[in-house]
């Protein structure tokens, strides 16, 4: 009785539905509570990595909306996160602002910031767009460390951010942060895909295509790709903001290029222009570290040669974006569709479009 | 493509297996040793960890503490604070670590040290340490390391000994425990009446000329360098093409007779290069050096060197603290052995380690070395810093 | 006077550095992301090469590190770039970023992360007036410099290879049906830009310092590309002595920790003015 094909679609409600297929339906509630249940497994660690992976999950969709649906290659994400985690600590500690107002402070400045470098980005495209936002990062990064070696004379280098009290409740427990950090980053996934699904989205699919075919077809490119800038950043500032509060420090050596390039790698690998498939690449490349060390500690101590083996977990992320970009240019998400097919239409090999009954 | 898949899937189980992990012989003592083993600095902390390893070993050899091996739990943290965090809380809650040992750059130790006490698991960081660990000396935090500031004064009363009057100019890179290290200098340096400059530089900077010819430009009587092992071999040659030939003093953060070798090379001459230390290097006359090249030989460490020394003295905490805490350690318990660790370095520092219950740092003794263009020879005496002759700038 | 050579030397290094970039550039409009970290293991090998046979002075040496660059230019090539030659040029990008990666990891795995310099060329040749002292090295920078860039040039405007490269930079397809071997031609790009690489590295290495951190290097030399021109040989000379003038100055003159933005600021301020530098051409810019 409903619809039974995802690629039939009769009206633009079923077009723009949030979840097309009827396992996805199935599928994320249960994911859901999963989630929901999951401290009750007691296991600290696996909530901790989970932590981290929801604050990735946060930057990464803004990422993913400016360089995977909106084309614009973005190497500065690092110093959109340093600018957020920097107003909130400054936020926090010299003016004693709380986290509910500090960490929207945060945003709004990330997305000004965002506004500002996107001006004159509009001029560049491609690689010059790249190495215009590397050069953009490099000048906020080093702003951002003349004000922490000038202003701050604590000797643990950063500043130091207390930890957050939500409505008098204080959050100072992995647990705690765990309900949080998946709220957020849940909203910010919803948020995305809000954003995607509608013409906002579209618009920046075409610049992304063909922005000149797109400003024939009456879209405004240059706003589009503002906004684009804007809530990359803005998102960015949000994840730099709650890891602030998380990790309980900030210093401008912890928002290196790498870590731009860690995010750039979660879009690519997750799948450029997918904002689930952002989650996935989020998880994959902030457990990646945990699970080269987990192999290491696989093999026997003899063959470990020593400390060299973590070399290697250095070298890893580079081999995994090399090979993910030469077999699977299109991202886990590929990987996860054609699981998804292949249950869908087992014993059969390829699927109709209408089905029987 | 399949094959990837397949390995893309062996990996989520192994690390599947590690979250559910908890290996180990029941009655090993169980530590913990987190630092930076593949990151800018592991030069530095490698040998430090194969120190601390030589010594763990040596003692399993000689039977352990209490009967009991010591087993480590080995983690890198790539100098990035969030996989430190992530590595000691794997080791406290996951394998059961009593102490964690080590770590890695100081700006990297907060965060650490947050989740540490709140769990109540003693650290003992090597030799990047920061002032927590000096009076009041915050709960389950002790070092044998370099503090910046304490490093600073001692260098300022130990380039009397070279060069008794006239203009100082301190190097660092722009970051603040280099700043601290130059400020503390600088007031040691005022005190004693010479007059001082500085020149700052950028912490990545890879060509150290144009900051050289800066400094042999102000004409110094003597240059001290506070910043790791690797700027020294840039440094060093780059004054000395820079036309200064004067002496300088590589600060020991890191820095090891193997720098000083490394730079009087490049350097074309070995004179006036300096160092000042905590520790002995490895070709010194102490009596505490046998056992360590003993444990180097055993176990394939060729050379052992001062950051080898710091990695064992560190050993040496930990072991006389496993001891002292008995056959069933826990925590809490180490934690109080250590609070009050009195240990005999053997000649591998000036004096005793000496912990208290407010003092989790101790006295530190210094030693001026000359590099005479074979191994690092010490001038004079050991000078002993107290620590409560800082103050601290909270 | 000391400024002057310093900035000419470290001007050439960078300049050394950057046309590699352009090298691959020009033949392929891939920015090589990796080059910094190419030219620092370059110099790694040079010093182990040399470690390992000492009696024969540095031949071994050289001869090790040509042969390496030249080889890992190639398989570069053909393992990793051909198969991207349909993709748009962020993914090729992403791939040399990677490269990028796992070199240092190489640096980490098989040097240890030590810091070491090469102790080549180091003598003192003579000494400036106001201090300081001209070095081997330094005369031996600038001349194979000098001779490298001029090697280029004659290549690239005399000889039938050469312009066969210009031809296939300019038009893949068209150069192809012509029966030029555009495989050929991008191994030739990438086998000689890793080889400028290793070049600048040993020099670098011997006048400096290696270590992990070096390989800001290539920033640098990207910042010089980019300030010349991504496909101008002349723009990444030029670019190279404006990037190392503007450091050198910077670091003597104003403030030291300054010294490490000012190329972004020369770069931001010509990417305002001129996006495809100095000497580039211009080019339709929607080749993301």
């Amino acid at each position: 009785m409903s619809p039974v094909s995802p690629f039939l679609q009769r009206s633009h409600a079923e077009r723009n539905r949030l979840l097309p297929e009827p396992y996805q339906r199935v599928l994320i509630p249960l994911l859901v509570v999963a989630l929901l249940a999951l401290p009750m497994l007691g296991n600290s660690y696996l909530i901790y990595l989970l932590n981290l992976t929801c604050l990735a999950v946060i930057g990464a969709v803004g990422l993913n909306l400016l360089t995977g649906y909106c084309g614009q290659v973005s190497l500065g994400h690092a110093s959109f996160m340093a600018i957020g985690g920097f107003v909130t600590a400054i936020a926090g500690e010299t003016f004693g602002l709380p986290f509910w107002l500090a960490v929207p402070a945060s945003c709004l400045v990330g997305a000004a910031v965002g506004f500002l470098v996107g001006i004159p980005a509009l001029r560049f495209r491609g690689i010059y767009l790249a190495i215009a936002t590397l050069a953009m990062h490099y000048a906020i990064i080093y702003l951002l460390t003349s004000y922490q070696t000038h202003f701050e004379a604590s000797a643990t280098a950063g500043i130091s951010v207390s930890s957050p009290s939500l409505a008098g409740y204080v959050l100072s427990d992995g647990y705690d942060w765990y309900y949080l950090l998946l709220a957020v980053a849940a909203a910010t996934v919803l948020f995305g895909l809000n954003l995607t699904r509608t013409h906002c989205g579209r618009a920046w699919v075409a610049i992304r295509d063909r922005d000149i075919s797109a400003a024939t077809l009456g879209i405004n490119v240059p706003a589009y790709k503002l906004r684009a800038f804007v809530v990359s950043a803005a998102l960015a500032a949000l994840a730099g903001s709650l890891g602030a509060y998380f990790h309980g420090i900030v210093t401008a050596e912890g928002y290196t290029l790498e870590l731009a390039i860690l995010y750039l790698a979660m879009v690519i690998i997750g799948g450029m222009g997918s904002v689930a498939g952002t989650v996935l690449g989020a998880a994959f490349m902030t457990l990646l570290p945990f699970a080269v060390d987990a192999v290491g500690g696989l093999l026997p101590s003899a063959w470990r040669l020593g400390t060299v083996i973590y070399g290697f977990q250095e070298g890893a992320i580079g081999v995994v974006i090399i090979l993910f970009l030469l077999f699977e240019p299109r991202g886990l998400i590929e990987i996860f569709r054609r699981l998804a097919d292949y249950f869908q239409r087992w014993p059969f090999r390829y699927r109709e479009l209408q089905s029987g009954g | 493509m399949k094959l990837f898949t397949h390995l893309l899937t062996g990996a989520g189980l192994a690390l599947a297996v590690s979250l559910s992990a908890g290996a180990g012989s029941a009655e090993d003592i169980k530590i913990g040793y987190v630092t930076d083993l593949s990151g800018p600095l592991a030069g530095s902390y490698t040998p430090t960890w194969e120190g601390f390893e030589l010594y763990m070993k040596a003692a399993n050899d000689a039977g352990g503490f209490n009967g009991n091996k010591v087993s480590i739990s080995l983690d890198d943290d790539g100098l990035r604070a969030d996989r430190a965090v992530a590595a000691a809380k794997k080791q406290f809650e996951q394998e059961g670590v009593v102490g964690i040992f080590g770590l890695s750059l100081s700006s990297t130790q907060g965060p650490v040290l947050t989740e540490t006490r709140k769990a109540g698991v003693p650290v003992a960081t090597s030799f990047s340490a920061i002032l927590d660990a000096l009076p009041p000396a915050q709960p389950y935090t002790y070092s044998t390391g370099v503090v910046f500031e304490v490093a600073g004064e001692a260098i300022g009363h130990l380039a009397q000994r070279i060069v008794p009057n006239g203009k100082v100019v301190g190097m660092t890179f722009d970051s603040v425990g280099g700043r601290a290290a130059m400020r503390h200098n600088m007031e040691i340096a005022r005190k004693l009446g010479y007059s001082w400059d500085e020149v700052i530089f950028p912490i990545r900077t890879s060509d150290f000329t144009p900051f050289a010819q800066t400094a042999a430009g102000m004409k110094p009587d003597i240059v001290v360098g506070h910043y790791g092992a690797g700027q020294n071999v840039g440094m060093i040659p780059a004054l000395r093409a820079a036309g200064y030939m004067g002496p300088y003093i590589i600060a020991s953060y890191g820095a090891s007779e193997v720098t000083a070798e490394e730079a009087a090379t490049l350097a074309g001459s070995p004179d006036n290069i300096y160092m000042v230390s905590r520790y002995v290097p490895g070709t010194a006359d102490a009596p505490g050096l046998a056992a360590l090249k003993a444990a180097a030989e055993k176990y394939g460490v060729s050379d052992p060197n001062s950051m080898h020394v710091t990695g064992w003295v560190l050993g040496m905490l930990a072991g006389a603290a496993l001891e002292k805490c008995g056959a069933d350690c826990t925590r809490d318990k180490l934690d109080a052995a250590l609070a009050s660790a009195e240990i005999d370095t053997q000649g591998l520092t000036g004096g005793p380690i000496t912990m208290t219950a407010g003092d989790h740092y101790g006295p530190t003794y210094w030693g001026l070395y000359k590099w005479d263009g074979e191994q690092l020879v010490q001038e004079g005496d050991w000078l002993r810093r107290d620590a409560i002759e800082i103050p601290l700038q909270q | 006077m000391e400024i002057l050579v310093s900035i000419a030397v470290l001007g050439m290094t960078y300049a050394l550095v950057a046309a590699g970039i352009v090298l691959v550039y020009k033949a392929s409009r891939v920015v090589n992301f990796a080059h910094g970290e190419i030219a620092i293991v370059c110099g790694y090998l040079f010093y182990s090469a040399g470690r390992l046979w000492p009696a024969e002075g540095f031949f071994p040496a050289f001869a090790t590190t040509l042969l390496f660059s030249l080889a890992c230019g190639v398989v570069i090539y053909l393992v990793l770039m051909r198969r991207l030659l349909g993709e748009p040029t962020f993914v090729a990008a992403m791939v040399t970023i990677a490269l990028a990666i796992i070199f240092k990891a190489a640096i980490v795995v098989v040097w240890r992360s030590s810091n070491l310099g090469i102790p080549m060329g180091r003598q003192i040749l003579l000494l400036y007036p106001d201090g300081g002292a001209l070095r081997l090295i330094d005369l031996v920078t600038l001349a194979t410099g000098a001779l490298c860039f001029i090697g280029l040039g004659v290549f690239f405007r005399y000889a039938r290879l050469g312009r066969q490269f210009r031809g296939a930079a300019e038009n893949a397809l068209l150069a192809s049906q012509r029966q030029v071997d555009i495989n050929l031609i991008l191994s030739l790009a990438w086998a000689a830009a890793v080889f400028a690489a290793a070049i600048a590295g040993v020099l670098f290495g011997s006048r400096s310092m290696l270590s992990p951190q070096s390989t800001i290097l290539g920033l640098s030399g990207l910042t010089a590309a980019m300030v010349g021109g991504l496909d101008s040989l002349r723009g990444a000379l030029l670019g190279g002595f404006l990037v190392a003038g503007a450091i050198y100055l910077t670091a003597r003159l104003i403030d030291p920790a300054l010294s490490e933005a000012v190329p972004f600021i020369i770069l931001l301020a010509v990417m305002a003015w001129k996006p495809w530098g100095l000497f580039g051409t211009r080019e339709e810019l929607d080749r993301v």
